[in-house]
């Protein structure tokens, strides 16, 4: 059909839109699928720069924090319309992402890493020190969101849905910037960065630009995250969020976005189910990890191949 | 526009690093049209001289002007975009797509959306002009291997293709059949002088190897120890003495 209306992603939209119907369902299990869900967007936002761009940052979970502080510090205040705590997100989120992706483009190699790194950990500081945002607790006992006056976002269902929308808004976004001329440009700019530069190609200008859209759609997920927790905290950025990001996105596989968000939703599950039975949940995962990488260093999605299916993979 | 038809000036260049001079005092002219080319042995200054022109470096004193416009010390892209592009000594290519994509990303370079927003959705078309290329290099049959499983002499006509897809007028080439067997050199020169002249192109060629630079230069400036020693045409060069010494070696070509 077209680049982001296929046949596939309609399906997979459908069959998850039908999940609040599931008979017997527990209620907990939306929620889960909501964590999961967003999860696997902002690995899917961060694979548009490690896995089209080749740029790892170690600074999502800022862009993150920063989006669901910014939720948390309107609805703290009595404004409780979505419409308003996502805008207000994307300005704070905006901003901060203009100011590192500038500084962290301006170099590199291991500087993209280092600087989003180091300017992330600040906001952290910033937030778990700062006694107006409430400290090390964060702000807590949010009340509902407000799709619109009289229309609240309370309950699980209700919430789920939310994610979804996101999600779908989320995938159309990135879908259509890797199959875009802009993608392409992106792709050269892994493969041979100083090649792309004497083809004329601004180089930092487009690593500046994918950071900001990969920002905004992670500050976006943040800024969804209190609507369904009630809360936001600085435990939302620290670094391991980030690494977390990051394992996902390579769980899955680079440079295929659908790969990320099952690599998200693969980890969420897996933390949720391992974690309410052992606390060294993180051991767990680590081994997992490792088989990945060894034994599918292509992802999920790419072990789908190894195993005679179809080619998934969406190349720009 | 510049004087006399002269495409690229470049005029009293020096270039150092550190203490050591690796060009100084170099000036030479390049016409619409002609193909000229930049001799010497290793060490001579020449691939310092196209990093220059082609935005790499800065000249450390004197001016380059391409259609009478000062590029010296302009970035490789802005450089690019006015209409000067470069192929590598070294292959560089973008390994890991296809030879189809290699050229498609080069060719949109030029396209009306390029560095716009709009480019963040669009997606130019530009099939006819890269299958154009893809014809003219023998690589159309290649269109969907990854370029990284070229062979070396494909991958040398790729390098080619990439440049002339961002549409230039004036075409910088670093050795372009370095690595080729004797063979393949032979078609590959007489290639690239066709496409020239049927796109219209200045060439501005670097060589080792003298074959080549006898067979299509219009002229000919030889570079030695950083220092222009001799300019002219093949046959002049042939039988210039200073030239004979410095890079021959012996009387003989």
């Amino acid at each position: 059909m077209s680049r982001v209306l296929t046949w596939r992603a309609l399906l997979t939209l459908a069959a998850l839109a039908a999940l609040p119907a599931v008979p017997g369902l527990p209620r907990y299990y939306l929620l889960l699928a909501f964590d999961a869900l967003l999860f696997g967007a902002i690995a899917m936002s961060l694979d548009l720069l490690m896995g089209y761009t080749g740029l790892v940052s170690f600074g999502h979970a800022a862009f993150y924090g920063l989006g669901a502080y910014a939720t948390a510090i309107l609805m703290e205040r009595g404004v409780l319309s979505l419409w308003a705590c996502l805008g207000f997100s994307v300005l704070v989120v905006g901003a901060y992402a203009l100011v590192v992706s500038y500084f962290a483009t301006a170099r590199r190699g291991i500087y993209f890493a280092l600087l989003t790194l180091i300017f992330a950990e600040v906001v952290y500081t910033f937030f778990r020190y700062t006694q107006t945002f409430g400290g090390s607790d964060g702000i807590q006992g949010l009340p509902d969101a407000e799709l619109w006056r009289g229309v609240p976002i309370d309950t699980p269902e209700r919430k789920y849905y939310l994610v979804l929308a996101y999600l779908a808004l989320a995938y159309a976004t990135c879908r259509v910037v890797v199959t875009s001329h802009f993608g392409r440009v992106l792709v050269a700019i892994r493969e041979n960065e100083d090649r792309a530069r004497f083809l004329g190609y601004s180089v930092q200008r487009y690593k500046m630009a994918v950071c900001l859209i990969s920002a905004l759609l992670t500050g976006l997920a943040g800024a969804i995250y209190p609507i369904r927790s009630a809360f936001a905290t600085p435990d939302l950025m620290v670094w391991t969020e980030s690494g977390e990001f990051i394992i996902s996105v390579m769980i899955g596989g680079l440079g295929t976005l659908v790969g990320p968000i099952i690599g998200g939703v693969f980890f969420t599950i897996l933390r949720d189910k391992v974690s309410s039975y052992v606390d060294w949940y993180f051991i767990v995962i680590g081994v997992v990890l490792i088989v990945i990488v060894l034994f599918m260093p292509k992802g999920l999605l790419g072990f789908r191949r190894l195993l005679g299916f179809k080619q998934w993979r969406a190349t720009a | 526009m510049a004087r006399d038809g002269v495409v690229l000036e470049v005029a009293a260049v020096s270039k150092s690093f550190g203490a050591l001079a690796a060009l100084t005092d170099v000036s030479l002219a390049v016409r619409e049209g002609e193909v000229f080319s930049v001799i010497g042995p290793n060490g001579a200054g020449k691939s310092t001289l196209f990093n220059v022109v082609s935005g790499l470096h800065a000249p450390s004193r004197g001016r380059v002007s391409f259609r009478g416009r000062e590029i010296g010390g302009l970035a490789p892209e802005a450089i690019n975009r006015l209409g000067v592009a470069k192929t590598f000594q070294i292959t560089n290519v973008f390994p890991e797509i296809s030879v189809g994509e290699n050229v498609r990303v080069a060719a949109q370079s030029r396209s009306a959306d390029s560095g716009r927003l709009a480019s963040l959705w669009r997606r130019p078309d530009v099939e006819v002009r890269v299958d154009e290329l893809l014809d003219a290099f023998g690589l159309a049959a290649r269109r969907d291997a990854l370029a990284e499983n070229l062979s070396h002499g494909e991958q040398r006509y790729l390098e080619i293709c990439l440049a002339l897809a961002t549409e230039p007028s004036l075409l910088l080439l670093d050795e372009p059949t370095a690595g080729m067997t004797p063979g393949e050199t032979k078609g590959a020169t007489q290639l690239i002088r066709h496409v020239a002249r049927a796109r219209g192109l200045t060439l501005l060629l670097i060589e080792h190897d003298m074959s080549v630079v006898m067979g299509i230069s219009d002229r000919i400036a030889v570079l030695h120890f950083g220092e222009k020693i001799a300019e002219g045409t093949p046959e002049a060069i042939r039988n210039d003495p200073k030239v004979i010494e410095a890079y021959l070696g012996g009387g003989e070509d």
